[in-house]
């Protein structure tokens, strides 16, 4: 579906507060496992909403077809549900959100000719005949190649107009190998923000990281036990930005908050080591792109970063435009929707701990005995900030030196009081862009952030 | 075009485009939903959508398409992309559609929603909880009704047509007393009518008495190895992996532990799971396949015998092993003898799990995690809520030493659980 730049001239339907998005999400993915193509599929789902607010109620239609007419019935439709709302609950009457203004449009398209079908088929093949042939000792091999592309464009009654085309795309390759008769895996993400035309240049670029991927996972299956209890840790960047999403970001998105997160009583309380800054990126950290760039949320606000934690101070809250209004502030842009027929909830895009001082090698030193982690296979928190993460690949150190791999475990612990204990941040930045996160709808997000050390509980036997 | 119009539109298409089989969906949906943000109702959405997925086959290579549109420049022009993917890929003797069956239709449920029972019954929930549980902090509850009709053809002639209309209530929530927090809950049931309040629903009203009690939890005070209570809610944390591990990523991969096991001892010889897409007992179950049968119930694992893994057509083919009945799903678990009281009475020293907040488990069913929600017991009681509080073991060895299950289960209208508790768990 063609997403026009400006759909402005569709808001002679609005007569209450409205926000109006027309949208498309196009998805691709190959999929070869042990080297046949075990799924080769595509979709794109476009659509038009139309959200609705008065009197302190919403109302939300969306319908797949886009022209004037489906516009003018959306619109109606979502009057209609807030005016069943507004007969029934007159108790929210009176609230007014915070106006926005907010005009942007960014494109993020390759530039390059689009490849087929076919290209993308002989690179995924390319890539598996690689491991097929340098290690035939591998049990299985599954290699993905996958693209998203969501276009959207908006226009508000306050006046807010934006345009936006954001890709992400990546190779994802696991491989697995047998010992003493199980079978042990492990896989890896290559790719991020932008078109596979752009993010997947050649199979031979990848090739020394399949090796180190095969290398990685030959030390996990000669793998030991971790001690369990606590430990000293160093969680790399892919752990620190899961915890920084996760188990904090969630406790500060408003409406959490306002559902009882532990996080609604420590405003402007010292909650985390002062060595500890958290922000959630808007778009742009360190003059470079993050991963998921947003420059206008999906209810018309500019999007500015929001620090969440400075100096071990919880600062601020996430919030959309009804939140802001409850907690008397400003929203930054956090209100987002995934899908045509979604309506914007409070959501994290970019989240990370600010980088520190420290080499990784110096942080690795000080350390007798304990854990590097290096990689997650998932993670969960809750409204307490207790988190539990899955240990896809970690190591031991023992007396300041890496050593022997260990097998997979989960760490856990209360991310509050877990942040008191860092005393150590590394300076490198490295942002993981594969997340999607789930709240009522899945979204993508960037989690990122620098090594840091601490102590946390890790699982075993 | 209808909806059996427009489907057999695409197969034409496609069949004039050079393929040799193919199949077509064409979905039509329409969703109403009152929604409960930090404890008011405030949202009503109505979202209406239309579904088109086809898939091909052409020299045995194939490809999927969907796409939400019906007019005819949209699907020329998923046909062509289609054939174009197709024609892209390596051909695959496991490629196949399922062969000619009895043109069948099937319904289930209401045309339309009940409007004001939707609200009255979330807001009967609601009052509820502010008057029983006034620690309780609703961040979202949200009841909703979707409808469709769905036609599903190919080009061996089949056709099936379905129409359904299902209820669905989910809920997250919080206690908080002061500064106290308790750890996120929440439920979900589906059902054909709003028949029963949604305070008697699944496990509604025990999760709500439950987190008041748990704004203040405390850790186990050793480490210990011990029997875990697992309850309906959180089984299918452990038992997801028992099933994703009998189906085609896993069997085709060749990295299930479960490959050999066909027709052997894989769990106690008390558990028996089925899947029931089609019985009266599950309600929101289905009536076809992904690819193109009419779904049957079957049994899965026997008295601790694994009958069958769960391979699709493509399964079956690339691994010469049965194409499974079903797709999974719609899992109802044997009841045992016991009452899920007396069965926490017996035990001298473990955790009811209400809630497992877990890694992945590893191919080899290795697994750790946080028990949430969850309570120490001592001599057969509960002591008290837990916090802090991880369990690991190994899930093939955990189905392996089940110690009782319950006669009391929970229907959630998509499956049906007991309480199943297992012994041997590393608690710390």
């Amino acid at each position: 579906m063609n997403i026009p730049h400006d759909i402005s001239q569709y808001n002679h339907h609005f007569r209450d507060y409205t926000e109006l998005r027309v949208q498309e999400n196009r998805v691709t993915r190959i999929s070869l496992t042990n080297g046949d193509v075990t799924g080769n599929v595509s979709s794109a789902q476009s659509g038009v909403s139309a959200r609705v607010f008065k009197d302190g109620n919403w109302g939300f239609s969306s319908a797949p077809e886009f022209n004037d007419d489906s516009v003018g019935r959306v619109v109606k439709s979502s009057t209609e549900n807030v005016q069943f709302m507004n007969l029934k609950n007159t108790s929210r009457c009176g609230l007014i959100l915070p106006d926005t203004l907010g005009e942007y449009e960014m494109d993020f398209a390759t530039k390059k000719p689009r490849e087929n079908q076919k290209y993308w088929v002989d690179f995924a093949r390319e890539v598996d005949g690689y491991l097929e042939k340098k290690f035939p000792e591998l049990l299985s091999r599954n290699v993905m190649v996958a693209g998203t592309d969501m276009e959207k464009s908006l226009s508000t009654s306050d006046g807010s107009k934006s345009y936006s085309m954001t890709p992400r795309s990546f190779l994802v390759v696991t491989v697995a190998i047998e010992k003493d008769g199980n079978p042990v895996n492990l896989y890896e993400f290559f790719g991020g923000l932008g078109q596979m035309e752009d993010n997947l240049l050649s199979p031979s670029d990848f090739l020394p990281k399949l090796d180190d991927l095969v290398s990685r996972l030959k030390q996990k299956a000669d793998g030991v036990f971790p001690t369990a209890g606590l430990q000293n840790v160093i969680m790399d960047a892919d752990l620190a930005g899961i915890l920084a999403h996760e188990a904090i970001g969630h406790t500060t998105e408003a409406d959490l908050v306002l559902g009882g997160s532990v996080a609604g009583d420590l405003m402007g309380q010292e909650v985390v080591s002062p060595l500890i800054t958290l922000v959630d990126y808007a778009n742009t950290f360190d003059d470079k792109t993050c991963p998921v760039p947003v420059y206008v949320d999906d209810e018309g606000t500019p999007s500015k970063d929001t620090v969440i934690i400075k100096d071990g101070v919880l600062k601020n809250f996430m919030h959309n435009k009804e939140s802001a209004q409850h907690f008397e502030t400003q929203p930054d842009g956090n209100a987002r929707a995934y899908a045509f027929s979604d309506e914007p909830l409070i959501r994290m895009r970019n989240t990370a701990f600010v980088p520190g001082t420290n080499s990784l090698e110096d942080m690795i030193s000080s350390i007798d005995d304990g854990y590097y982690l290096t990689k997650s296979s998932n993670g969960q928190a809750d409204s307490t900030s207790e988190f539990m993460f899955g240990i896809a690949m970690g190591y031991e150190i023992k007396n300041g030196k890496i050593g022997r791999a260990i097998k997979e475990t989960t760490i856990s612990g209360i991310a509050f009081d877990v942040l008191k204990t860092v005393d150590m941040i590394s300076e490198e930045m490295s942002w993981s862009a594969g997340g999607m996160c789930g709240k009522k709808q899945w979204i993508p997000v960037g989690m990122g952030g620098p090594a840091i050390k601490c102590k946390v509980n890790i699982g075993g036997r | 075009m209808n909806q059996s119009d427009i489907a057999n539109y695409c197969i034409e298409q496609l069949k004039e485009a050079g393929a040799h089989k193919s199949q077509c969906a064409v979905t039509f949906s329409e969703k109403k939903e009152l929604n409960v943000e930090t404890g008011e109702m405030s949202l009503f959405r109505t979202t209406f959508d239309t579904n088109v997925g086809m898939s091909v086959i052409v020299d045995q290579k194939s490809g999927s398409v969907a796409i939400n549109k019906t007019d005819k420049d949209s699907i020329n022009e998923a046909v062509r992309k289609v054939m174009d993917m197709a024609q892209s890929s390596q051909p695959d003797d496991a490629n196949d559609i399922s062969p000619s069956q009895p043109k069948q239709s099937f319904s289930k449920g209401d045309e339309k929603p009940d409007m004001e029972k939707m609200y009255l019954r979330l807001d009967e929930f609601m009052g509820y909880v502010k008057k029983t549980h006034p620690t309780i902090n609703m961040e979202a509850a949200i009841v909703d009704f979707s409808h469709s009709t769905s036609v599903f053809q190919n080009s061996n002639g089949v056709e099936f047509t379905t129409k359904e209309g299902m209820y669905g209530f989910s809920n997250m929530f919080t206690a908080k007393e002061g500064k106290d927090t308790s750890s996120f809950n929440g439920m979900g049931i589906s059902a054909l009518n709003l028949n029963t309040p949604f305070i008697e629903s699944g496990s509604a009203k025990r999760l709500l008495k439950q987190s008041t009690e748990q704004v203040r939890t405390k850790p186990v005070s050793e480490k210990f190895t011990g029997e875990i209570v697992v309850t309906p809610d959180c089984l299918s944390d452990f038992l997801g992996f028992i099933t994703g591990d009998i189906s085609d990523g896993k069997i085709i991969s060749k990295t299930s532990i479960y490959k050999e096991k066909l027709n052997k001892q894989i769990t106690d010889s008390r558990f028996t799971l089925h899947a029931r897409p089609v019985s009266d007992e599950i309600t929101d179950g289905y009536f076809i396949t992904d690819d193109g049968y009419v779904a049957e119930n079957n049994t899965i694992i026997d008295n601790g015998v694994l009958k069958t893994h769960l391979l699709s057509l493509y399964g079956a083919n690339k691994t010469g092993g049965k194409r499974a009945v079903n797709g999974g799903g719609a899992f109802v678990v044997d009841a045992g003898e016991k009452p899920k009281d007396e069965i926490i009475r017996n035990i001298k020293k473990g955790i009811l799990l209400e809630r497992f907040s877990g890694g992945r488990p590893s191919a080899d069913g290795e697994f750790s995690g946080v028990a949430k929600n969850s309570y120490y017991i001592e001599n057969g009681e509960l002591k008290y809520p837990i916090s802090e509080t991880m369990i690991s073991g190994n899930i093939q060895e955990m189905f392996s030493n089940i110690g009782e299950i319950s006669s009391d289960r929970i229907d959630f209208g998509y499956c049906i659980f007991p309480w199943i508790s297992f012994k041997g768990v590393t608690v710390s």
